[in-house]
C-alpha cells in the first residue's frame, strides 16, 4: 500500500497514474485516473487494466504482460507511446502511456501514467490539414499562373496570327528594297562611266535595309518567344517604340494612319514589359479593325502617352464608328466579341494585364467619333 | 514657268523601297519624284506634268486604290502602276477596272517595271498630245461663225455644194466662200482631214 506522502504525490499529479500488478490488476488509481476515465478509484481498483482500453486492445495488453513475465523484455517501459483509451461512458480518447516497473517487486508490478492528449492531436491534424490545404491552394495558384501565362502567349500567339499578313507585307519591304537597290547598283555600274558614287549610296541603303529586316525579325521574335518576364522597371514609352515595327506593318495592311504622341516625361512603372507590348498592341490591333471597314480615307489611330496625371497614362484612340452602345458593358467579358472571327479574347486579356499592373482598362467614346480604351494605375478615382 | 518634263511619280509610304526605286528610275536615266503618302502626292502634284504614277498600294492613311480613284475623279490622265507586296486578287482587279495600266507584285523585276514606267510614259505622252489636239479642234471650232458650223455639219455629212445652197437657201458662191472660211479655220487640208477632226471631238 502506498504510504501518505505517495498517495499525495498521486493525487497531485496531472496525469492519471494507475499501479498494477503482474496479472493487470489495479491496485491504485488517482484523482487525475478518476477525472480522466469517469471511474472511483473504488470502482477501478481490484478490476484488470484493460477495463481502461477498447476491446480490441485488451487481449493484446493481457499479451504483453505475459511476454514481459516469460522473457523479462519490456517493449514499452521508459518509452511512452500513444494508445487509445476508454472512458467509462465508452467513450475513446488518444493517450499518451508511459510505463515503469515498481524496482524488486516480484512479481512484478507497474505504474502507469495516461495523458489525454485529444488537444494536441487535434491541433497536429489541424496543423497538418492546414498545411496540406497550403500546398493544395499553393499548387492550384501554381497552376492558374501556369495557365494564365498560357493563356497570355495563346493570346500573343493569336494576335500576331491575325498580324501575320501585315508583318509578311512588312519583312517584303525591305527585301523589295534590297532586291531593287541591288539592281540599280548593277546599272550604274554597267555604264560606260560607272558611277561609283551612286553604287556606293546603294550598297549603303542595301546594309541599311537588311538589318531593318532582321529588327523587324528580332521584335517578332521576343513578342513570341518570351515568358512572362520578371517585373522591372518598364518605360511606357519604349514599349511602344519597340512595338513599332509591329504596329506599322498592321496599319499599313490596312491603310491606317498612326500618330505616336509620346510624353517623354513618363516616369517607368514596375511591370512585365512582354505583358505591357500585348496589352498596346491589343489595343493597336482593335482599333485598326474598327477602321478597316471605314469608306473614309482618313482612318486614323492616336498612341499617346501622358504624364501630367490624367488617368489616361496610356490611351489609343481611333476615328472609326465607335462601341455600340449595347456594347459598352460587355466590352471587357471573354469570349464577347462583334469580329466574326474575333476570339473575344483580346480586352479580356487586356484587362487582365492592366490589373496585375495595379491597373485597368477603360474605354470612352472618342470627339468627334470614334473609340479611346486607355490604361489608368491604381490611386486613380475614376470607377 | 511650271517644270513639265516627263517625271515618274513614286508614292510610297515606305523609305526604302521609295528611294530604291527612285535610284533604279535614275539609274536608267528617268527624272523621279517621291512622295510619302497619298495626301503628300495630291498637294504637290502638277497636273501639267506628264510621266507616270507608281503607286503603293498599302499605304497607313489614304490607300493606293483611293488615290487613284480620286485621280480619275479629279480627271487626271496620268497611268498608274501599282506595285503590292499583296498579291490579292481582288484588289488588282479592282485596279484595273479603274484603269490602272499595270499591277506588279513586290519584289518585282527591276525590267519589268523599268518596262512598264517607259510604256507608261509613252502613254502618257500620246493621251496627252491628242488631248492638246483635241484642244486645238475645240478652239479652231469655237471660232467658226454659227453659218460657217451649219456648212461644215452639212459639209462633214457628205452633202454636195449644190444640196447645201439649196438646203440652206444660199447661192453656190456663197455657200463656197463659207466652205473655203471653214477649211481655213480648222486649218483642214482635206475634206477627209475635217470630218476625222470632227469625229475626234465627238
Amino acid at each position: 500500500m502506498p504510504s501518505n506522502e505517495l498517495q499525495a504525490i498521486m493525487d497531485a499529479a496531472v496525469d492519471a497514474v494507475i499501479l498494477i500488478d503482474h496479472r493487470g490488476t489495479m491496485t491504485a488509481f488517482n484523482r487525475s485516473a478518476e477525472r480522466l476515465f469517469g471511474y472511483t478509484a473504488v470502482e477501478a481498483v481490484g478490476q484488470n487494466v484493460g477495463l481502461l482500453m477498447p476491446p480490441s486492445h485488451r487481449a493484446h495488453h493481457d499479451q504483453y504482460l505475459e511476454r514481459y513475465a516469460a522473457t523479462g523484455v519490456a517493449h514499452i517501459i521508459g518509452v511512452g507511446r500513444e494508445v487509445e483509451a476508454l472512458r467509462k461512458d465508452g467513450t475513446v480518447f488518444p493517450a499518451l502511456l508511459s510505463v515503469g516497473r515498481v524496482a524488486d517487486s516480484v512479481p512484478a508490478r507497474f505504474v502507469g501514467m495516461i495523458r489525454d492528449i485529444t488537444a494536441e492531436q487535434q491541433a497536429r491534424l489541424k496543423l497538418v490539414a492546414e498545411r496540406d490545404r497550403a500546398a493544395a491552394a499553393e499548387m492550384a495558384e501554381q497552376e492558374a499562373r501556369l495557365l494564365q501565362e498560357r493563356l497570355m502567349r495563346v493570346g500573343r500567339l493569336t494576335t500576331l496570327g491575325e498580324m501575320a499578313a501585315g508583318i509578311a507585307h512588312e519583312l517584303n519591304q525591305p527585301l523589295s528594297a534590297i532586291a531593287t537597290y541591288a539592281r540599280a547598283c548593277e546599272r550604274f555600274l554597267a555604264l560606260e562611266n560607272p558611277d561609283l558614287e551612286e553604287s556606293r549610296a546603294a550598297t549603303r541603303e542595301i546594309a541599311q535595309e537588311a538589318l531593318r529586316a532582321g529588327a523587324i525579325i528580332q521584335r517578332l521574335r521576343q513578342f513570341i518567344a518570351s515568358q512572362t518576364s520578371v517585373p522591372s522597371a518598364v518605360n511606357l514609352n519604349l514599349v511602344i517604340e519597340h512595338l513599332t515595327p509591329l504596329i506599322m506593318a498592321d496599319a499599313r495592311l490596312h491603310s491606317v494612319g498612326i500618330t505616336f504622341d509620346l510624353d517623354q516625361k513618363l516616369a517607368p512603372l514596375n511591370g512585365d514589359s512582354v505583358q505591357l507590348q500585348h496589352l498596346v498592341l491589343n489595343l493597336v490591333r482593335n482599333a485598326i479593325e474598327a477602321l478597316s471597314g471605314n469608306a473614309d480615307p482618313d482612318r486614323h489611330i492616336v498612341i499617346r502617352t501622358d504624364a501630367s496625371g490624367s488617368p489616361e497614362l496610356l490611351s489609343v484612340c481611333d476615328n472609326g464608328p465607335g462601341v455600340p452602345p449595347q456594347m459598352v458593358n460587355r466590352l471587357f467579358m471573354p469570349f464577347v466579341t462583334t469580329k466574326p472571327d474575333g476570339t473575344g479574347l483580346g480586352l479580356s486579356i487586356s484587362q487582365t494585364i492592366a490589373r496585375a499592373h495595379g491597373g485597368s482598362v477603360g474605354y470612352r467614346p472618342a470627339e468627334p467619333r470614334g473609340a479611346c480604351f486607355f490604361m489608368r494605375l491604381a490611386g486613380d478615382p475614376r470607377p | 514657268m511650271r517644270d513639265t518634263t516627263p517625271t515618274v511619280h513614286i508614292v510610297d509610304d515606305d523609305d526604302g523601297v521609295r528611294s530604291s526605286i527612285r535610284m533604279l528610275m535614275k539609274s536608267v536615266g528617268l527624272p523621279a519624284v517621291t512622295f510619302a503618302s497619298a495626301q503628300e502626292f495630291l498637294t504637290g502634284y502638277q497636273p501639267e506634268r506628264g510621266g507616270c504614277l507608281v503607286l503603293d498600294i498599302r499605304m497607313p492613311g489614304m490607300s493606293g486604290l483611293e488615290l487613284q480613284q480620286e485621280l480619275n475623279r479629279r480627271g487626271a490622265v496620268i497611268p498608274v502602276i501599282f506595285i503590292t507586296g499583296h498579291g490579292d486578287v481582288p484588289m488588282a482587279v479592282e485596279a484595273m477596272r479603274h484603269g490602272a495600266f499595270e499591277f506588279l507584285q513586290k519584289p518585282f523585276r527591276d525590267q519589268e517595271l523599268i518596262d512598264r514606267v517607259q510604256q507608261a510614259m509613252q502613254r502618257d505622252q500620246e493621251t496627252r498630245e491628242s488631248l492638246r489636239e483635241h484642244a486645238r479642234i475645240q478652239a479652231r471650232l469655237a471660232s467658226l461663225t454659227p453659218r460657217e458650223c451649219e456648212v461644215m455639219e452639212l459639209l462633214t455629212a457628205g452633202k454636195a455644194n449644190k444640196v447645201m445652197a439649196h438646203e440652206l437657201g444660199l447661192s453656190q458662191r456663197t455657200v463656197e466662200i463659207h466652205r473655203a472660211r471653214v477649211m481655213e479655220k480648222m486649218e483642214a487640208r482635206s475634206l477627209a482631214q475635217l470630218v476625222r477632226m470632227t469625229l475626234d471631238v465627238q
